[in-house]
């Protein structure tokens, strides 16, 4: 016993030294979350109840750093709907824009904030509560400068430095650092412009100054909207018109909480719009000694900036051999315009509103994020489940994972990601652990009703639109049901989640808008009433797909146009409805049926009891409804009957003063002698 | 022509024509192809009738040939109708006596003339007037010409509309071509009520547009242009409302048509719609639509009722019923009926929420109506109607739709939800839970009985007793516990909707896995009241288990017992019985006896300790079947099942589940309902030779139930009957089916008595393949109730490609225009409010700069 206890101690002395540093800090983690921004403590949750060895690194003291300072408004406009008239949980969920997702009810948003746009402060501050009661393990103060991934007999980890270079080695690590590092675009002049990160949100600071605003998002009109009331004019400038959210369905285009100066350009009150490519750009501003002016009234001057002049670089550039400073005479300046040009008055102050982008620089080569082809390369492109192209075992979560779906869905903001994240777990779960993706087995029978219920109030498809699909698995009488896949994976569902698909294929449950560019307001958008032209719903709609076996990656790239899945074998469209309740029965559950009928090649139909009886007695197996649930003695009876007193009388052997089991002569001889007209068969020869 | 004296005729016409489509059933113009000799003119009387003013058509033959001939024959033809109309048709045989000028020009040889008021009116070429149809059309139309207006833009309608109005009504009718059948009934009809309406006859041009229909379009349409009334829908539009004729457009439709526009647009009747008598003649094929009115609504209702009147016009005649009155016995959740008078007399009420469902009803039914005059593509067009306008094929589904208006009174249920859950569960000893989805057909059927069940309990006075319900769409929490969550409530998700579970305050839920019925719930919670098991300490307490009389709310016949005999209290099988005795509660009645009471309960039933009495609810007089205990509950509850299971099961609906899950043929027999007391004796006596049969079978008769079927009590059966044979074989029948081998169906043969000697031989000649099959049960696949409306079918139709996968090369274009699109963008210019003109020039200027 001796050596092997000595063993045992040397075993866990060895152990401890690996796993912890010098500072006493442990340095291996299963999981490691860099972050501790909403996708990152979202994820914190899913390990911590999954029981998971992990930790969250935040660079800051708390959670959710970001929100302390942008919106720099400081104004969310991730809607809070409280009141929906609904006790739904998951169905609230679809219009609770801030929540994150925990089995405990009380840790939702509006806890904090009744506001229907609450105030930003509000939100670290919901991080943190959310952090503390689900008692997510976070390191505060530890800032990741450096992340490479080491070949290990164990597999890729990844090895983190931080700022006192304390080394941390992870088997996953998920990324969720968010958005953070401003985004520019070099031209001529742009060291002149102010970044929406700096400038002053003091509304008086603009007084009767003329501003130009880079940008056409929401933080430009975010800035627009809070300067518009003192500046004597602002214009705003980018290469794309505006685009409303409420046109295009994208909760990241402009949102109608801030369009105020749409009204304020187009009532003709000063303010305005205007497109260009802002690589082409020169701003501009007159050489010191270009004025005319005596030196002293200038000096009188000297407090107040230089004005800035925004040119076209093809007017100014070939000028004298490619030149670029931003200083240029007042001679330059009005010759290289066109007569009429839109921002030919000088601008006080130039802003840049142009979003943020994905800190690549902590990666090195070993685990480079690949830039998006979307997005302008702000993000880092990452495969279907959120893993890095070239790196497995590295997960991008939360805003920085919208190349996915940017400018289709929700996977940039907290009530997409939420889901995309749990997503990533569940691959995690079923890789690491074996853990097969949830999923509920139901009897086919019950498949339509669920299918019903699911869409009626399932947040998730409906936040992540054409993203996250439930995937049903068709096995005969029984089906599973996979909730939230992410649908661009299906190719490698069965890798991903653990679950085979059999003969009889699967149906894709999704939710999507019209293909077809309607007016939003207009009189044609919501004509579809008819369920036969479903299919031409312009509003979100549940739509499905059955196949006979998982798309290929080929078949996907190749899907028609637009489709978010190749084309299927059939294909139903729940006609899109004004109260999004898909639950009338002529208009939504029949033609389900139909379609579920044709997928499955059964009749779906339910009947009664009596029904059953007779089809379970005319056929060797009644209809599947009344297999499953008549034949396992649980028929549906006819209602609106009086209860009917009936003791059972005649026969029934029961009967007090009933038959005896032996024969009774004296009946038979009655019958005989009473010469009872009888049909053939009972005629007992006696 | 208001002075024409053939005008004259014009009234009796009317009655005329009507008497003649009484004779004509379909569209086709009476005429005789028989008919008499054309008319032959002399100069003499040609001179003579020409004099007095005599309208005539007169072909002069100079020669014939066999074009002329057969121009002939269509003329004689013609001419019967054209007497009518006060036109005498005929010829003049130019090589008998040869009539100046007409007789003599060799041009006239192509040329039918029309006389009038002492002169030739017209010349008609015979390519214009060829057969019937269009010289009587050409005829009178040229009589006409003067009424019947002609009319080519929007502009000239409404000039006739101004004048018309107030004064009468227009009736426009519209032919792609001349010469028609079309036209002659058109024409033939604005001679009859030329007088009353004024007649437009349009060929194209641009009003059509304004009519609403394609000028291309090849098919005939009437209108009819209510300019004579002041009130009216919309009348304030400077057009007067118009109707169009619906049908296609015969002689026969058209004075229909006319003639229903003359109808009252809402009649008021106090009558019920039962009795109010169908169509009389002249609108005896027209349906009619009853809508109901309150006297407190009286105004708003005629409103409507004027309002849908004026959509059914030409279709249907509107009734407005006085609900109010004594008479008016229709129910008051209808609030429509109509009456087909072609299909039945019979009235049918509807209920329906939108003025278009009423249209729906009235095209659909014409629909239907043709198709029996057409046949063949009957089922195609029926389904196109299902999947349009739809009635449910569901079951279920069809009788909830049908019930959508009946309220659910919730009042004797609690409702429970994720935050009044564990309060309301603990007060009560039992709480029965059904779990639903409300827009689940199949739950609101369950509900319903549910309902009546609770309200049952409110009535009586049974303790500790509560129902609740869950609505599963909205306690979606409650329902459905994320799975791996530590749920906070006591059962397993809910995936099966309806569910009823037995909640006991500190237990694990109990599935109640019963008929969803109301007697079958209702008995199950009555027996589930009593504790499982009942421990007896004496024989008083033992006999009044056994014999007690039970409350007399419980429904159905009286239920199973069964005692726990043991040694002590701590024996080893006590557990399992325990286990037992729970999962039966709701079923069997249990008690436990133990110590020297079980022994002597035992001693009488010669068993050894421990043991398991069982009391069948059928079985008292045999005394218990004797079980030995069991070392698992599940080997025990199946004993027990076995052991209730009657050796003679009558098959009912819900005892049909439990006697087929043993998987044996069945040996049925049908029995019919007794109607007296020697039907009943006969009835008994067949029992006892199935009976017998079981005896006499032995192991022959392991692989097969013995069981049968009261006809009377349940009547699903006779359906079940009629299917085995095809038809209805007279009672009693005696069958074997559902054998594990085959799917035939034997027939006892009818002729013999049914005795149990010879049904077993019966049973052994079809094991031996000697009995030939009376029948064959269906195929046990169901395919698809209801055929696939295809979207991608469609979308294939209406959006070519739109839904098709991309060609594999068709990618590198994209990354092209891609290219393109890009490159467009670097170009483009500063584009704002006040500039966006210039762009393009300037963008074909950097074009050359960069």
């Amino acid at each position: 016993m001796g050596p092997d206890l000595v063993f045992f101690l040397l075993f866990i002395s060895i152990s401890c030294v690996t796993c912890w540093s010098d500072n006493g800090r442990r340095h291996q983690y299963d999981y490691c979350v860099l972050g501790a921004g909403p996708a990152g403590l979202q994820m914190g949750y899913f390990l911590s109840r999954a029981r998971r060895d992990y930790i969250i690194l935040e660079r800051s003291s708390g959670p959710g750093s970001f929100f302390h300072r942008f919106p720099r408004h400081r104004k969310l406009i991730s809607i809070n709907k409280i009141h929906t008239g609904s006790a739904n949980k998951e169905f609230n969920l679809r219009h609770d824009w801030n929540s994150l997702l925990s089995d405990k009810s009380s840790l939702l948003f509006k806890r904090l904030s009744s506001e229907f746009y609450p105030p930003a402060d509000t939100y670290p501050l919901y991080l943190s509560i959310f952090q503390k009661e689900l008692g997510l393990k976070v390191q505060y103060g530890v800032d990741i400068r450096n992340v490479r991934a080491v070949q290990m007999a164990t597999g890729v980890q990844y090895l983190l430095t931080d700022q006192q270079a304390s080394e941390l080695q992870c088997s996953t690590l998920l990324v969720a650092t968010g958005l953070w590092v401003p985004q520019k675009v070099d031209f001529v002049g742009s060291e002149l412009v102010e970044g929406y990160e700096s400038i002053s949100t003091n509304p008086e600071d603009y007084k009767d100054q003329t501003v130009l605003i880079l940008g056409k998002g929401n933080s430009a009109f975010e800035t627009a909207q809070s300067i518009m009331g003192r500046a004597s004019f602002v214009h705003m400038l980018s290469p794309s018109p505006v685009r409303l959210a409420w046109q295009t369905h994208y909760v990241g285009d402009l949102r109608a909480v801030n369009n105020d100066l749409l009204d304020t350009y187009q009532l003709k009150s000063l303010d305005g719009l205007a497109e260009a490519n802002l690589e082409n750009i020169v701003i501009a501003h007159l050489k010191d000694g270009d004025s005319k002016k005596p030196e002293k009234k200038k000096k009188d001057k000297k407090k107040k900036k230089k004005k800035l002049y925004p040119r076209l670089n093809k007017f100014l550039l070939k000028q004298e051999g490619g030149k670029n400073t931003s200083e240029v005479s007042a001679e330059e300046l009005s010759k290289y315009h066109i007569d009429n040009f839109s921002l030919r008055e000088p601008y006080d102050r130039i802003i840049r509103c142009l979003g943020f982008r994905f800190n690549f620089s902590i990666f090195h080569s070993s685990a480079r994020l690949q830039n998006s082809e979307n997005a302008k390369g702000r993000l880092p492109s990452v495969t279907a489940w959120y893993e890095g192209e070239n790196s497995p075992g590295l997960f991008v979560l939360g805003t920085a994972a919208h190349s996915r779906d940017y400018r289709q869905s929700a996977g940039g903001f907290i009530h997409g990601f939420r889901y995309t994240v749990r997503a990533v777990h569940r691959v995690l779960e079923y890789r690491n652990h074996r853990n097969p993706w949830t999923s509920t087995k139901l009897m086919t029978s019950q498949l339509q009703s669920w299918i019903l219920k699911r869409v009626n109030e399932v947040s998730g498809l409906y936040q992540m639109v054409e993203v996250l699909g439930d995937v049903v698995l068709l096995q005969g009488s029984q089906c599973e049901y996979v909730e939230e896949f992410p649908i661009q994976a299906l190719p490698q569902f069965t890798s991903l989640s653990g679950h085979k698909v059999s003969l009889q294929g699967l149906i894709v449950i999704i939710m999507q808008y019209g293909k077809k560019v309607t007016d939003t307001l207009g009189p044609d958008r919501a004509r579809q009433i008819n369920w036969t032209t479903a299919w031409r719903s312009s509003f979100l709609h549940p739509v499905l797909y059955h196949y006979d076996t998982l798309p290929t990656e080929e078949e996907m790239r190749l899907r028609p146009k637009n489709w978010a899945l190749p084309r299927p074998k059939a294909i139903h469209h729940v006609v899109e409805d004004f109260l999004t309740n898909w639950q009338r029965p002529l208009s939504h559950i029949q033609p389900l049926q139909r379609f579920l009928e044709h997928c499955l090649q059964a009749d779906l139909r339910s009947f009664y009891a009596e029904s059953c009886f007779q089809s379970s007695l005319t056929h060797r197996r009644p209809p599947l409804f009344c297999q499953q649930g008549y034949l396992k003695q649980q028929g549906i009876q006819h209602v609106a009957r009086p209860i009917e007193r009936v003791q059972f009388s005649g026969l029934m052997p029961t009967k007090q003063d009933g038959v005896s089991s032996g024969p009774d002569p004296a009946l038979a001889n009655f019958l005989a002698q009473a010469g009872t007209p009888v049909s053939p068969g009972l005629r007992l020869d006696l | 022509m208001s002075t024409d004296p053939h005008r004259m005729l014009v009234k009796s016409r009317v009655c005329f024509m009507a008497a003649l489509l009484l004779l004509v059933e379909l569209g086709e113009c009476a005429e005789k192809t028989n008919s008499s000799e054309l008319h032959q003119f002399t100069a003499v009387e040609f001179y003579d009738k020409l004099h007095s003013g005599k309208m005539m058509f007169v072909y002069f033959e100079l020669q014939v040939s066999p074009t002329i001939s057969l121009f002939l024959a269509e003329l004689a033809k013609s001419a019967e109708v054209l007497q009518d109309y006060g036109v005498l048709v005929g010829k003049a045989d130019c090589s008998k006596e040869a009539i100046y000028s007409y007789c003599t020009d060799q041009r006239q040889l192509h040329t039918a003339f029309l006389f009038r008021g002492g002169k030739e009116f017209l010349g008609l070429n015979l390519d214009t007037v060829f057969d019937v149809n269009s010289i009587v059309s050409e005829v009178l139309f040229a009589i006409l010409r003067e009424e019947v207006k002609y009319v080519h833009t929007d502009a000239d309608l409404l000039a006739m509309e101004k004048s018309a109005r107030g004064q009468k009504d227009l009736v426009l009718g519209y032919v792609s071509s001349l010469g028609t059948q079309e036209h002659r009934s058109i024409m033939e009809t604005a001679y009859v009520y030329g007088s009353k309406y004024q007649f437009i006859l349009i060929t194209g041009g641009p009003v059509l547009k304004h009519l609403g229909i394609n000028e291309t379009s090849q098919s005939s349409q009437v209108w009819f242009l209510h300019c004579q009334r002041h009130s009216g829908p919309r009348l304030t539009s400077v057009h007067c409302p118009l109707t169009r004729m619906k049908k296609p457009l015969t002689i026969i439709s058209l004075h229909s048509f006319l003639q229903l526009m003359e109808a009252p647009l809402v009649s008021e009747v106090h009558e019920d719609p039962t009795v109010v008598p169908p169509p009389q003649f002249p609108y005896q094929d027209t349906p009619q639509v009853f809508v109901f009115s309150r006297p407190e609504t009286h105004h708003l209702d005629l409103d409507t009722a004027t309002a849908l009147a004026w959509r059914l016009r030409g279709i249907a005649t509107l009734l407005l019923v006085h609900r109010q009155s004594p008479a008016v016995k229709t129910p008051d959740h209808y609030n429509l009926a109509y009456r087909r008078p072609q299909k039945s007399l019979e009235v049918k009420f509807v209920t329906l929420h939108n003025i278009d469902e009423v249209l729906e009803i009235l095209s659909h039914e014409e629909q239907e109506a043709e198709e029996e005059k057409d046949g063949g593509e009957e089922e195609e067009d029926e389904e196109d109607i299902e999947l349009h306008f739809g009635s449910l094929s569901d079951e279920i589904a069809a009788s909830v739709y049908n019930n959508r208006d009946t309220f659910l009174d919730m009042d004797s249920i609690t409702e429970l939800t994720s935050e009044n859950f564990h309060t309301v569960v603990a007060q009560s000893d039992l709480t029965v839970v059904l779990f639903y989805l409300k827009w689940d057909a199949v739950s609101i059927t369950v509900l319903e009985s549910f309902i009546e069940i609770a309200d049952r309990f409110a009535d009586s006075e049974v303790p500790g007793v509560q129902l609740c319900s869950v609505d599963c769409s909205e306690w979606t929490d409650l329902c459905s516990t994320e799975v791996g969550d530590s749920s906070p409530f006591p059962f397993q998700p809910i995936i099966s909707f309806p569910t009823v579970l037995m909640l006991r305050p500190k237990e694990a839920a109990q599935h109640y896995s019963g008929m969803l019925g109301i007697m079958a719930l209702h008995r199950f919670i009555m027996l589930s009241c009593q504790a499982s098991p009942v421990t007896l300490s004496s024989q008083e307490e033992v006999t009044s288990f056994l014999q007690e009389v039970h409350h007399p709310e419980l429904l159905g016949p009286k239920p199973d017992r069964m005692l726990g005999l043991f040694n002590t209290p701590t024996n080893e099988g006590v557990a399992v019985f325990f286990e037992a005795a729970k999962s039966l509660r709701g079923t069997v009645l249990t008690g436990l006896v133990t110590g020297t009471l079980a022994e002597k309960w035992a001693a009488d039933q010669q068993v050894e300790l421990p043991a398991v009495l069982v009391f069948p609810s059928w079985g008292r007089h045999t005394g218990p079947t004797t079980l030995s205990m069991s070392s698992s509950a599940e080997e025990l509850l199946t004993s027990i099942s076995s052991a209730l299971l009657h050796p003679l099961p009558e098959l009912t609906v819900e005892s049909l589940p439990s006697v087929l899950s043993v998987d044996k043929g069945l040996l049925l027999l049908f029995v019919g309902e007794e109607e007296d007391e020697a039907g009943l004796r006969q009835n008994q006596l067949l029992l006892e030779e199935m009976r017998k049969v079981v005896e006499l079978g032995g192991d022959k008769m392991e692989a097969y139930v013995a069981c049968w079927i009261h006809l009377g009590r349940t009547p699903a059966g006779l359906s079940v009957l009629g299917s085995y044979l095809g038809s209805m074989p007279p009672l009693p029948a005696l069958f074997l089916t559902h054998s594990p081998s085959t799917d035939e169906i034997y027939q006892y043969p009818p002729s013999t008595p049914i005795r149990a000697a010879s049904v077993v031989q019966w049973l052994q000649r079809i094991q031996d393949g000697a009995e030939p099959a009376a029948g064959m049960l269906g195929a046990d696949t169901w395919p698809p109730s209801g055929k696939f409306y295809d979207f991608l079918k469609v979308m294939d139709t209406e959006e070519p490609g739109s839904a098709q996968q991309q060609e594999p090369e068709e990618e590198e274009e994209e990354e092209e225009d891609k290219e393109r699109v890009k490159g467009k963008m670097k170009n483009t210019e500063v584009t704002g409010s006040s500039f966006s003109s210039s762009s393009s020039a300037a963008a074909a200027h950097t074009h050359s700069e960069l």
